[in-house]
Protein backbone atom coordinates (compact mmCIF):
# COMPACT_ATOMS: atom_id res chain seq x y z
CA UNK A 1 0.00 0.00 0.00
CA UNK A 2 1.27 3.52 -0.33
CA UNK A 3 2.33 5.72 2.32
CA UNK A 4 3.84 3.19 4.36
CA UNK A 5 7.40 4.64 4.53
CA UNK A 6 5.56 8.17 5.33
CA UNK A 7 3.90 6.31 8.22
CA UNK A 8 7.77 4.33 9.34
CA UNK A 9 8.39 8.21 9.80
CA UNK A 10 5.70 9.02 11.97
CA UNK A 11 6.48 5.64 14.33
CA UNK A 12 9.98 6.51 14.65
CA UNK A 13 9.30 10.16 16.36
CA UNK A 14 6.47 7.94 18.34
CA UNK A 15 8.23 5.19 19.46
CA UNK A 16 10.45 8.39 20.92
CA UNK A 17 7.54 9.94 23.16
CA UNK A 18 9.93 11.14 26.12
CA UNK A 19 10.65 14.15 23.59
CA UNK A 20 13.88 12.74 22.36
CA UNK A 21 15.15 14.06 19.24
CA UNK A 22 16.06 10.83 16.47
CA UNK A 23 18.50 11.32 13.82
CA UNK A 24 16.88 13.56 10.98
CA UNK A 25 15.54 10.73 8.11
CA UNK A 26 16.73 12.23 5.40
CA UNK A 27 16.61 8.96 3.48
CA UNK A 28 12.68 8.24 4.81
CA UNK A 29 12.20 11.75 3.67
CA UNK A 30 13.31 11.00 0.04
CA UNK A 31 11.57 7.87 -0.37
CA UNK A 32 8.40 9.28 0.46
CA UNK A 33 8.51 12.34 -1.90
CA UNK A 34 9.43 10.16 -4.20
CA UNK A 35 6.18 8.35 -4.05
CA UNK A 36 4.86 11.25 -4.10
CA UNK A 37 6.34 12.39 -7.63
CA UNK A 38 5.17 9.15 -9.21
CA UNK A 39 1.87 9.58 -7.66
CA UNK A 40 1.54 12.61 -9.30
CA UNK A 41 3.14 11.82 -12.33
CA UNK A 42 0.22 8.66 -12.59
CA UNK A 43 -2.39 11.13 -11.91
CA UNK A 44 -1.34 13.64 -14.78
CA UNK A 45 -1.30 11.17 -17.28
CA UNK A 46 -4.75 9.83 -16.26
CA UNK A 47 -6.15 13.12 -15.96
CA UNK A 48 -5.68 13.84 -19.07
CA UNK A 49 -6.70 10.54 -20.69
CA UNK A 50 -9.57 11.09 -18.62
CA UNK A 51 -10.38 14.31 -20.29
CA UNK A 52 -9.20 13.68 -23.70
CA UNK A 53 -10.32 10.17 -24.46
CA UNK A 54 -13.34 10.79 -22.16
CA UNK A 55 -12.62 7.93 -20.05
CA UNK A 56 -14.55 8.48 -17.08
CA UNK A 57 -13.92 5.07 -15.50
CA UNK A 58 -10.16 6.34 -14.37
CA UNK A 59 -11.97 8.56 -11.91
CA UNK A 60 -11.90 6.10 -8.65
CA UNK A 61 -8.31 5.99 -9.31
CA UNK A 62 -7.29 9.10 -9.76
CA UNK A 63 -9.03 9.86 -6.61
CA UNK A 64 -7.26 7.46 -4.46
CA UNK A 65 -3.61 8.46 -5.75
CA UNK A 66 -4.50 11.74 -4.51
CA UNK A 67 -6.02 10.78 -1.30
CA UNK A 68 -2.23 9.12 -1.12
CA UNK A 69 -0.78 12.21 -1.51
CA UNK A 70 -2.75 14.04 1.02
CA UNK A 71 -2.00 11.62 3.13
CA UNK A 72 1.78 11.90 2.52
CA UNK A 73 1.73 15.95 2.72
CA UNK A 74 -0.07 15.39 6.47
CA UNK A 75 2.80 12.44 7.66
CA UNK A 76 5.59 14.97 6.06
CA UNK A 77 4.40 18.14 7.89
CA UNK A 78 3.49 16.73 11.05
CA UNK A 79 6.92 14.88 11.09
CA UNK A 80 8.79 18.25 10.42
CA UNK A 81 6.31 19.87 12.66
CA UNK A 82 6.44 17.55 15.66
CA UNK A 83 10.88 17.36 15.41
CA UNK A 84 10.20 21.38 15.93
CA UNK A 85 8.78 21.13 18.88
CA UNK A 86 10.60 18.49 20.39
CA UNK A 87 13.82 21.21 19.19
CA UNK A 88 12.38 24.02 21.30
CA UNK A 89 11.73 21.72 24.16
CA UNK A 90 15.43 21.39 24.22
CA UNK A 91 16.55 25.39 24.41
CA UNK A 92 14.91 24.44 28.03
CA UNK A 93 15.39 21.43 29.08
CA UNK A 94 19.89 22.03 28.07
CA UNK A 95 20.22 25.81 27.46
CA UNK A 96 21.51 27.60 24.41
CA UNK A 97 24.25 25.57 23.72
CA UNK A 98 23.27 22.55 22.73
CA UNK A 99 25.56 19.17 23.07
CA UNK A 100 27.40 18.10 19.90
CA UNK A 101 25.66 14.37 19.81
CA UNK A 102 22.00 16.02 19.85
CA UNK A 103 23.29 18.85 17.61
CA UNK A 104 23.85 15.81 14.89
CA UNK A 105 20.32 14.64 15.01
CA UNK A 106 19.57 17.97 13.38
CA UNK A 107 19.21 18.84 9.39
CA UNK A 108 20.81 22.01 8.54
CA UNK A 109 17.58 24.09 8.30
CA UNK A 110 16.67 22.47 11.96
CA UNK A 111 19.74 24.19 13.36
CA UNK A 112 18.89 27.57 11.64
CA UNK A 113 15.52 27.68 13.49
CA UNK A 114 17.04 26.64 16.56
CA UNK A 115 19.36 29.36 16.62
CA UNK A 116 16.45 31.91 15.46
CA UNK A 117 14.29 30.22 18.44
CA UNK A 118 17.51 30.59 20.35
CA UNK A 119 17.49 34.72 19.24
CA UNK A 120 13.97 35.33 19.47
CA UNK A 121 13.84 34.18 23.13
CA UNK A 122 17.07 35.84 24.31
CA UNK A 123 15.50 39.27 22.79
CA UNK A 124 12.06 38.78 24.59
CA UNK A 125 13.91 37.84 27.74
CA UNK A 126 16.05 41.00 27.03
CA UNK A 127 13.08 43.24 26.82
CA UNK A 128 11.48 42.49 30.18
CA UNK A 129 11.71 44.00 34.15
CA UNK A 130 11.90 47.21 32.06
CA UNK A 131 15.64 46.72 30.19
CA UNK A 132 17.39 44.99 33.15
CA UNK A 133 15.86 41.76 31.46
CA UNK A 134 14.96 38.34 33.20
CA UNK A 135 16.30 35.24 32.85
CA UNK A 136 12.31 33.13 31.89
CA UNK A 137 14.37 29.57 31.78
CA UNK A 138 15.46 30.18 35.49
CA UNK A 139 13.33 29.25 38.76
CA UNK A 140 11.17 26.75 37.30
CA UNK A 141 10.05 26.14 40.51
CA UNK A 142 10.14 28.69 43.30
CA UNK A 143 13.09 29.00 44.88
CA UNK A 144 13.47 28.51 48.68
CA UNK A 145 16.57 30.02 48.74
CA UNK A 146 19.33 32.25 47.17
CA UNK A 147 22.20 29.75 47.73
CA UNK A 148 21.92 26.14 47.77
CA UNK A 149 24.55 23.11 48.44
CA UNK A 150 25.45 21.22 44.99
CA UNK A 151 27.86 18.03 44.33
CA UNK A 152 29.71 17.54 41.79
CA UNK A 153 28.94 14.65 39.43
CA UNK A 154 31.55 15.36 36.65
CA UNK A 155 34.28 17.33 35.88
CA UNK A 156 33.50 20.12 34.73
CA UNK A 157 36.20 22.54 34.70
CA UNK A 158 36.34 25.87 35.81
CA UNK A 159 33.16 28.24 36.85
CA UNK A 160 33.06 31.75 37.50
CA UNK A 161 30.56 33.01 39.91
CA UNK A 162 29.07 36.92 40.25
CA UNK A 163 31.58 38.31 42.58
CA UNK A 164 34.43 36.83 39.94
CA UNK A 165 35.71 34.37 42.20
CA UNK A 166 36.22 31.27 40.06
CA UNK A 167 36.15 27.74 41.36
CA UNK A 168 36.87 24.23 40.47
CA UNK A 169 33.90 22.08 39.49
CA UNK A 170 36.01 18.25 40.17
CA UNK A 171 34.08 15.60 40.62
CA UNK A 172 32.38 14.46 43.68
CA UNK A 173 33.59 18.19 45.13
CA UNK A 174 30.90 19.56 47.32
CA UNK A 175 29.92 23.97 46.89
CA UNK A 176 27.75 26.46 48.17
CA UNK A 177 26.63 28.16 45.23
CA UNK A 178 24.02 31.16 43.82
CA UNK A 179 20.84 29.05 43.21
CA UNK A 180 20.30 30.81 39.60
CA UNK A 181 23.95 30.10 38.61
CA UNK A 182 23.74 26.15 39.54
CA UNK A 183 19.84 25.33 37.79
CA UNK A 184 21.14 24.45 34.08
CA UNK A 185 24.06 22.09 35.58
CA UNK A 186 21.57 20.91 37.26
CA UNK A 187 19.20 19.97 35.17
CA UNK A 188 22.19 18.64 32.41
CA UNK A 189 23.56 16.58 35.23
CA UNK A 190 26.47 18.42 35.68
CA UNK A 191 25.47 19.76 39.09
CA UNK A 192 23.31 17.52 41.86
CA UNK A 193 21.23 19.75 44.57
CA UNK A 194 22.35 18.31 48.11
CA UNK A 195 19.26 18.40 50.41
CA UNK A 196 20.35 18.52 53.67
CA UNK B 1 0.31 23.78 38.60
CA UNK B 2 3.45 22.39 40.63
CA UNK B 3 2.39 21.25 44.11
CA UNK B 4 5.84 23.94 44.79
CA UNK B 5 3.83 26.37 43.20
CA UNK B 6 0.73 25.75 45.58
CA UNK B 7 3.24 25.94 48.57
CA UNK B 8 4.57 29.12 47.47
CA UNK B 9 1.28 30.52 47.49
CA UNK B 10 0.42 29.35 50.85
CA UNK B 11 3.61 30.92 52.01
CA UNK B 12 2.23 34.08 51.73
CA UNK B 13 0.01 33.23 54.49
CA UNK B 14 -0.17 35.76 57.79
CA UNK B 15 0.92 33.61 61.09
CA UNK B 16 1.95 35.29 64.27
CA UNK B 17 4.84 34.82 65.56
CA UNK B 18 7.40 35.94 68.61
CA UNK B 19 10.38 37.54 67.99
CA UNK B 20 13.26 37.30 70.47
CA UNK B 21 14.88 40.23 68.48
CA UNK B 22 14.23 43.93 67.63
CA UNK B 23 13.85 45.36 64.01
CA UNK B 24 12.05 48.71 63.06
CA UNK B 25 9.41 48.12 60.45
CA UNK B 26 10.21 46.57 57.04
CA UNK B 27 8.78 48.08 54.03
CA UNK B 28 8.27 45.48 51.32
CA UNK B 29 6.09 45.58 47.82
CA UNK B 30 3.69 43.42 49.95
CA UNK B 31 3.23 45.72 52.25
CA UNK B 32 5.02 47.03 55.96
CA UNK B 33 5.82 43.96 58.28
CA UNK B 34 6.56 44.72 61.90
CA UNK B 35 8.16 46.55 64.18
CA UNK B 36 9.42 43.37 65.55
CA UNK B 37 9.74 43.71 69.42
CA UNK B 38 11.38 40.87 71.65
CA UNK B 39 8.54 38.95 73.44
CA UNK B 40 5.41 41.17 71.84
CA UNK B 41 3.45 38.74 68.91
CA UNK B 42 3.64 40.34 65.82
CA UNK B 43 1.94 39.02 62.20
CA UNK B 44 3.98 37.90 59.43
CA UNK B 45 3.65 35.59 56.59
CA UNK B 46 4.65 32.43 56.56
CA UNK B 47 8.00 32.29 54.77
CA UNK B 48 9.66 34.79 56.34
CA UNK B 49 8.37 33.23 59.96
CA UNK B 50 10.19 30.19 58.76
CA UNK B 51 13.29 31.91 57.80
CA UNK B 52 13.58 33.89 61.78
CA UNK B 53 12.43 30.19 62.71
CA UNK B 54 15.12 28.64 60.59
CA UNK B 55 17.99 31.07 62.56
CA UNK B 56 16.34 30.89 65.92
CA UNK B 57 14.56 34.32 65.66
CA UNK B 58 11.26 33.75 66.74
CA UNK B 59 8.92 31.41 68.42
CA UNK B 60 5.74 30.62 65.85
CA UNK B 61 2.42 30.40 67.23
CA UNK B 62 0.69 28.17 65.55
CA UNK B 63 -2.22 28.92 63.91
CA UNK B 64 -5.68 28.70 65.72
CA UNK B 65 -7.26 25.98 64.02
CA UNK B 66 -3.82 23.47 64.46
CA UNK B 67 -5.44 22.07 67.59
CA UNK B 68 -6.17 18.80 68.32
CA UNK B 69 -9.61 19.09 70.04
CA UNK B 70 -10.56 21.12 66.48
CA UNK B 71 -9.38 19.11 64.03
CA UNK B 72 -10.50 16.28 65.64
CA UNK B 73 -14.16 17.77 65.58
CA UNK B 74 -13.50 18.95 62.05
CA UNK B 75 -12.68 15.44 60.96
CA UNK B 76 -15.67 13.88 62.91
CA UNK B 77 -18.28 16.50 60.64
CA UNK B 78 -15.59 15.46 56.75
CA UNK B 79 -16.34 12.16 57.98
CA UNK B 80 -20.47 12.46 58.87
CA UNK B 81 -20.63 14.74 55.92
CA UNK B 82 -21.65 13.56 52.03
CA UNK B 83 -20.63 17.31 50.61
CA UNK B 84 -17.02 19.00 51.64
CA UNK B 85 -17.27 21.11 55.19
CA UNK B 86 -15.45 24.11 55.33
CA UNK B 87 -11.48 23.31 55.42
CA UNK B 88 -9.47 24.81 58.28
CA UNK B 89 -7.59 26.90 56.39
CA UNK B 90 -7.61 27.36 52.69
CA UNK B 91 -4.27 26.19 52.70
CA UNK B 92 -4.72 23.38 55.93
CA UNK B 93 -2.20 20.90 54.47
CA UNK B 94 0.62 23.25 52.94
CA UNK B 95 0.79 25.45 55.95
CA UNK B 96 0.91 22.27 58.26
CA UNK B 97 3.78 20.98 56.26
CA UNK B 98 5.61 23.79 56.27
CA UNK B 99 5.06 24.56 60.38
CA UNK B 100 5.41 20.69 61.18
CA UNK B 101 8.57 20.25 59.17
CA UNK B 102 10.19 23.71 60.43
CA UNK B 103 8.46 24.45 63.76
CA UNK B 104 7.12 21.59 65.42
CA UNK B 105 9.33 22.00 68.66
CA UNK B 106 6.28 25.03 68.95
CA UNK B 107 3.04 23.21 68.27
CA UNK B 108 1.68 21.31 71.02
CA UNK B 109 1.29 17.39 70.27
CA UNK B 110 2.69 18.04 66.79
CA UNK B 111 2.31 14.28 66.27
CA UNK B 112 -1.37 14.03 66.73
CA UNK B 113 -1.54 17.16 64.45
CA UNK B 114 0.18 15.39 61.42
CA UNK B 115 -1.76 12.32 61.76
CA UNK B 116 -5.82 14.27 62.20
CA UNK B 117 -4.38 16.91 58.89
CA UNK B 118 -3.91 13.68 56.85
CA UNK B 119 -6.85 11.75 57.99
CA UNK B 120 -9.05 14.83 56.80
CA UNK B 121 -7.37 15.25 53.81
CA UNK B 122 -7.99 11.06 53.11
CA UNK B 123 -11.39 11.98 53.57
CA UNK B 124 -11.65 14.61 51.63
CA UNK B 125 -9.79 13.30 48.75
CA UNK B 126 -11.79 10.16 48.72
CA UNK B 127 -15.03 12.23 48.48
CA UNK B 128 -13.49 14.05 45.42
CA UNK B 129 -13.40 11.07 44.00
CA UNK B 130 -16.71 9.87 44.27
CA UNK B 131 -18.52 12.80 43.56
CA UNK B 132 -15.69 12.86 40.00
CA UNK B 133 -17.61 9.23 39.01
CA UNK B 134 -20.88 10.42 39.73
CA UNK B 135 -20.20 13.63 37.80
CA UNK B 136 -19.10 11.71 34.85
CA UNK B 137 -21.58 8.52 35.28
CA UNK B 138 -24.92 11.04 35.45
CA UNK B 139 -23.17 12.73 32.75
CA UNK B 140 -23.58 16.75 34.61
CA UNK B 141 -23.01 19.37 32.37
CA UNK B 142 -21.78 21.11 35.58
CA UNK B 143 -20.58 20.93 39.14
CA UNK B 144 -20.21 22.94 42.67
CA UNK B 145 -17.25 22.18 44.44
CA UNK B 146 -17.26 24.74 47.44
CA UNK B 147 -14.72 24.20 50.28
CA UNK B 148 -12.37 22.71 48.40
CA UNK B 149 -8.57 23.86 48.52
CA UNK B 150 -6.37 24.98 45.71
CA UNK B 151 -4.29 21.62 46.63
CA UNK B 152 -6.94 19.53 46.32
CA UNK B 153 -8.57 20.62 43.42
CA UNK B 154 -4.73 20.99 42.04
CA UNK B 155 -3.80 17.51 42.20
CA UNK B 156 -7.18 15.50 40.48
CA UNK B 157 -6.95 19.13 37.98
CA UNK B 158 -5.55 17.73 34.69
CA UNK B 159 -6.69 13.74 35.53
CA UNK B 160 -10.57 15.76 35.41
CA UNK B 161 -10.09 17.92 32.88
CA UNK B 162 -8.60 15.22 30.40
CA UNK B 163 -11.75 13.13 31.03
CA UNK B 164 -14.28 15.47 30.74
CA UNK B 165 -12.85 16.71 27.26
CA UNK B 166 -12.90 12.86 26.55
CA UNK B 167 -16.75 12.51 27.85
CA UNK B 168 -17.78 15.62 26.10
CA UNK B 169 -16.08 14.57 22.41
CA UNK B 170 -17.71 11.13 22.60
CA UNK B 171 -21.04 12.65 23.56
CA UNK B 172 -20.78 15.24 20.55
CA UNK B 173 -20.74 11.60 18.74
CA UNK B 174 -24.08 11.37 19.30
CA UNK B 175 -25.52 14.17 17.60
CA UNK B 176 -23.65 13.49 14.41
CA UNK B 177 -23.50 16.51 11.88
CA UNK B 178 -23.38 19.23 14.17
CA UNK B 179 -19.58 19.56 14.16
CA UNK B 180 -19.40 18.01 11.03
CA UNK B 181 -18.16 19.84 7.99
CA UNK B 182 -16.30 18.74 5.09
CA UNK B 183 -14.14 16.07 6.32
CA UNK B 184 -10.26 16.97 5.54
CA UNK B 185 -8.53 14.13 7.45
CA UNK B 186 -6.80 12.20 5.31
CA UNK C 1 12.65 19.58 36.02
CA UNK C 2 9.57 16.68 36.16
CA UNK C 3 7.56 19.02 33.93
CA UNK C 4 7.88 17.98 30.10
CA UNK C 5 9.18 21.12 28.18
CA UNK C 6 7.88 18.85 25.23
CA UNK C 7 4.20 18.86 24.94
CA UNK C 8 3.42 16.53 21.50
CA UNK C 9 0.33 17.90 19.69
CA UNK C 10 -2.62 15.76 20.86
CA UNK C 11 -5.22 13.72 19.59
CA UNK C 12 -8.08 14.32 18.93
CA UNK C 13 -10.70 11.82 20.32
CA UNK C 14 -13.67 12.31 18.90
CA UNK C 15 -15.01 12.52 14.90
CA UNK C 16 -12.63 14.68 14.39
CA UNK C 17 -8.75 14.47 14.14
CA UNK C 18 -6.05 16.93 15.12
CA UNK C 19 -3.68 17.11 11.75
CA UNK C 20 -0.35 17.22 13.21
CA UNK C 21 -0.99 14.51 15.81
CA UNK C 22 0.81 11.57 15.52
CA UNK C 23 -1.53 9.69 17.53
CA UNK C 24 -4.31 10.72 15.17
CA UNK C 25 -2.05 9.93 12.16
CA UNK C 26 -1.61 5.90 13.34
CA UNK C 27 -4.87 5.48 14.26
CA UNK C 28 -6.23 6.18 11.15
CA UNK C 29 -3.57 4.21 9.89
CA UNK C 30 -5.71 1.14 11.53
CA UNK C 31 -7.02 -1.25 8.62
CA UNK C 32 -11.02 -1.92 7.85
CA UNK C 33 -12.39 -4.61 5.96
CA UNK C 34 -14.21 -2.69 3.14
CA UNK C 35 -15.69 -4.10 -0.54
CA UNK C 36 -14.79 -2.29 -3.52
CA UNK C 37 -18.31 -0.73 -5.25
CA UNK C 38 -16.75 0.07 -8.61
CA UNK C 39 -13.56 -0.73 -10.64
CA UNK C 40 -10.36 1.20 -9.67
CA UNK C 41 -8.17 0.68 -13.08
CA UNK C 42 -4.47 0.21 -13.41
CA UNK C 43 -4.38 -0.60 -9.11
CA UNK C 44 -4.32 -4.31 -9.13
CA UNK C 45 -0.82 -4.25 -7.77
CA UNK C 46 -2.12 -2.78 -4.30
CA UNK C 47 -4.36 -6.44 -4.04
CA UNK C 48 -1.72 -9.16 -3.81
CA UNK C 49 -4.62 -11.44 -4.27
CA UNK C 50 -5.22 -11.39 -7.72
CA UNK C 51 -2.98 -10.62 -11.00
CA UNK C 52 -5.36 -8.23 -12.82
CA UNK C 53 -4.38 -4.74 -13.27
CA UNK C 54 -7.18 -3.25 -12.36
CA UNK C 55 -8.81 -3.73 -8.81
CA UNK C 56 -11.99 -4.72 -9.94
CA UNK C 57 -15.33 -4.34 -8.57
CA UNK C 58 -16.78 -6.29 -5.51
CA UNK C 59 -13.16 -7.05 -4.09
CA UNK C 60 -13.09 -7.51 -0.22
CA UNK C 61 -9.88 -6.00 0.85
CA UNK C 62 -8.35 -3.95 3.89
CA UNK C 63 -7.76 -0.10 3.28
CA UNK C 64 -6.78 2.22 6.22
CA UNK C 65 -9.19 4.48 7.64
CA UNK C 66 -7.77 7.23 5.79
CA UNK C 67 -8.12 6.38 2.59
CA UNK C 68 -11.68 4.80 3.49
CA UNK C 69 -12.75 8.12 4.47
CA UNK C 70 -10.84 9.99 1.65
CA UNK C 71 -12.72 7.52 -0.99
CA UNK C 72 -16.00 7.25 1.02
CA UNK C 73 -18.94 8.97 -0.44
CA UNK C 74 -22.60 8.99 0.61
CA UNK C 75 -23.73 9.97 -3.26
CA UNK C 76 -22.24 7.60 -5.13
CA UNK C 77 -21.37 3.91 -3.97
CA UNK C 78 -17.26 3.99 -4.20
CA UNK C 79 -16.69 1.70 -1.10
CA UNK C 80 -18.75 0.03 1.52
CA UNK C 81 -17.28 -0.40 4.42
CA UNK C 82 -17.56 -3.45 7.24
CA UNK C 83 -17.78 -2.79 11.03
CA UNK C 84 -14.78 -4.15 12.68
CA UNK C 85 -16.49 -6.97 15.11
CA UNK C 86 -15.64 -5.18 18.55
CA UNK C 87 -18.56 -2.83 17.08
CA UNK C 88 -21.12 -4.60 16.11
CA UNK C 89 -24.76 -5.30 17.99
CA UNK C 90 -22.64 -9.11 19.38
CA UNK C 91 -20.18 -7.05 21.15
CA UNK C 92 -21.81 -4.17 21.67
CA UNK C 93 -24.34 -6.12 23.98
CA UNK C 94 -21.37 -7.31 25.90
CA UNK C 95 -20.19 -4.42 26.36
CA UNK C 96 -23.06 -3.02 27.77
CA UNK C 97 -23.60 -5.76 30.32
CA UNK C 98 -20.14 -5.27 31.52
CA UNK C 99 -17.72 -2.63 30.71
CA UNK C 100 -15.37 -3.65 33.00
CA UNK C 101 -14.49 -7.22 31.82
CA UNK C 102 -13.56 -6.22 28.26
CA UNK C 103 -9.65 -6.17 27.68
CA UNK C 104 -9.66 -3.42 25.45
CA UNK C 105 -6.49 -2.91 24.89
CA UNK C 106 -6.75 -6.33 22.79
CA UNK C 107 -9.81 -5.25 21.40
CA UNK C 108 -8.13 -1.89 20.64
CA UNK C 109 -6.22 -0.40 21.01
CA UNK C 110 -8.24 2.52 19.63
CA UNK C 111 -11.37 1.36 20.68
CA UNK C 112 -12.96 5.09 21.42
CA UNK C 113 -10.41 6.19 18.50
CA UNK C 114 -11.74 4.18 16.09
CA UNK C 115 -14.92 3.84 17.15
CA UNK C 116 -15.62 7.38 16.82
CA UNK C 117 -13.90 7.49 13.18
CA UNK C 118 -16.75 4.79 11.88
CA UNK C 119 -19.56 7.17 12.74
CA UNK C 120 -18.07 8.89 9.20
CA UNK C 121 -19.70 6.15 7.58
CA UNK C 122 -23.37 5.91 7.19
CA UNK C 123 -25.15 3.25 9.00
CA UNK C 124 -28.06 2.82 10.88
CA UNK C 125 -26.29 1.30 13.29
CA UNK C 126 -24.20 5.19 14.04
CA UNK C 127 -26.75 6.04 17.09
CA UNK C 128 -26.19 2.69 19.24
CA UNK C 129 -22.05 2.71 18.26
CA UNK C 130 -22.42 5.86 19.90
CA UNK C 131 -24.16 5.28 22.55
CA UNK C 132 -22.05 2.13 23.92
CA UNK C 133 -18.46 4.27 23.57
CA UNK C 134 -19.88 6.89 25.66
CA UNK C 135 -21.60 4.15 28.03
CA UNK C 136 -18.40 1.84 28.06
CA UNK C 137 -16.32 5.12 28.45
CA UNK C 138 -18.58 6.07 31.91
CA UNK C 139 -19.02 2.35 32.74
CA UNK C 140 -14.95 2.27 32.96
CA UNK C 141 -14.09 5.39 34.49
CA UNK C 142 -14.22 4.80 38.27
CA UNK C 143 -11.77 2.01 37.79
CA UNK C 144 -9.45 3.98 35.28
CA UNK C 145 -9.39 6.49 38.00
CA UNK C 146 -9.21 4.51 40.71
CA UNK C 147 -6.42 2.58 39.62
CA UNK C 148 -4.34 5.70 38.37
CA UNK C 149 -4.67 7.09 42.18
CA UNK C 150 -3.68 4.44 44.02
CA UNK C 151 -1.05 2.86 42.20
CA UNK C 152 2.20 5.08 43.14
CA UNK C 153 4.90 3.27 43.57
CA UNK C 154 3.52 0.08 42.95
CA UNK C 155 3.82 -2.22 39.31
CA UNK C 156 1.29 -0.62 37.28
CA UNK C 157 1.63 -2.92 34.31
CA UNK C 158 -1.25 -5.57 35.19
CA UNK C 159 -3.75 -2.05 35.70
CA UNK C 160 -2.71 -0.54 32.55
CA UNK C 161 -2.61 -3.63 30.32
CA UNK C 162 -6.32 -3.79 30.11
CA UNK C 163 -6.68 -0.13 29.09
CA UNK C 164 -7.63 1.29 25.72
CA UNK C 165 -5.33 4.14 24.50
CA UNK C 166 -7.32 7.15 25.91
CA UNK C 167 -7.93 4.98 28.75
CA UNK C 168 -3.96 4.89 29.47
CA UNK C 169 -3.25 8.51 28.62
CA UNK C 170 -5.72 9.49 31.12
CA UNK C 171 -3.93 7.04 33.48
CA UNK C 172 -0.93 8.75 33.12
CA UNK C 173 -2.37 12.26 33.62
CA UNK C 174 -3.95 10.78 37.18
CA UNK C 175 -1.07 9.35 38.23
CA UNK C 176 1.60 11.95 37.34
CA UNK C 177 -0.89 14.63 40.00
CA UNK C 178 -0.61 12.16 42.58
CA UNK C 179 2.98 11.46 42.22
CA UNK C 180 3.87 15.65 42.23
CA UNK C 181 1.96 15.93 45.49
CA UNK C 182 3.54 12.75 46.96
CA UNK C 183 6.38 13.92 46.32
CA UNK C 184 5.93 17.49 47.19
CA UNK C 185 4.28 15.51 51.03
CA UNK C 186 8.03 13.91 51.11
CA UNK C 187 9.60 17.37 50.68
CA UNK C 188 11.12 16.47 47.11
CA UNK C 189 9.49 19.05 45.28
CA UNK C 190 11.57 21.63 45.93
CA UNK C 191 14.65 19.70 45.17
CA UNK C 192 16.10 20.53 41.21
CA UNK C 193 16.81 18.00 39.20
CA UNK C 194 18.57 17.10 35.96
CA UNK C 195 16.09 16.54 32.91
CA UNK C 196 14.59 13.32 32.17
CA UNK C 197 15.35 14.23 28.50
CA UNK C 198 18.93 14.70 29.22
CA UNK C 199 19.25 11.47 31.75
CA UNK C 200 17.69 9.60 28.72
CA UNK C 201 20.06 10.89 25.93
CA UNK C 202 23.15 9.86 28.26
CA UNK C 203 21.46 6.06 28.38
CA UNK C 204 21.15 5.88 24.67
CA UNK C 205 24.40 6.74 23.47
CA UNK C 206 25.59 4.25 26.53
CA UNK C 207 23.92 1.77 24.77
CA UNK C 208 25.12 2.97 21.41
CA UNK C 209 28.65 2.73 22.18
CA UNK C 210 28.01 -0.92 23.88
CA UNK C 211 25.57 -2.76 21.63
Amino acid sequence: MFCEKAVELIRELHRMSDGQLPAFNEDGLRQVLQEMEALYEQNQSDVNEAKAAGRSELIPSIKLRHCCLLRNQRCITAYLYDRLLRIRALRWEYGSVLPANVRFHMNAEELQWFGQYKKSLACFMRSLGAGEGLDITQDMKPPKSLYIEVRCLKDHGEFEIDDGTVILLKKNSQHFLPRWKCEQLIRQGVLEHVVS
Amino acid sequence: MDPSEVEFLAEKEMVKIIPNFSLDKIYLIGGDLGPFNPGLPVEAPVWLALNFKQRQKCRIVPPEWMDVEKLEEMRDLERKEDTFTPAPSPYYMELSKLLLNHASDNIPKADEIRTLVKDIWDTRIAKLRLSADSFISQQEAHAKLDNLTLMEINTVRAFLLDSLNCMFKLRSNLRPGSSKGQSLDY
Amino acid sequence: MDAQSYLPVQPGVGMEENFFSLDDILLSHERLPVRTECTFPRLGFLEKSSDSPDIPEGTKMELPVWLSKGLYERKRRVLSVELPKVYREGWRTVFTADPNVVDLHKMGPYYYGLGSQMLHFESPENPDIAQTLLQTFIGRFRRTMDSSQNAYNEDTSALVERLDCLEKTLFRSGQSGLNGFQSWEKGRASTLTASSLVLNYRKRKINDVQP
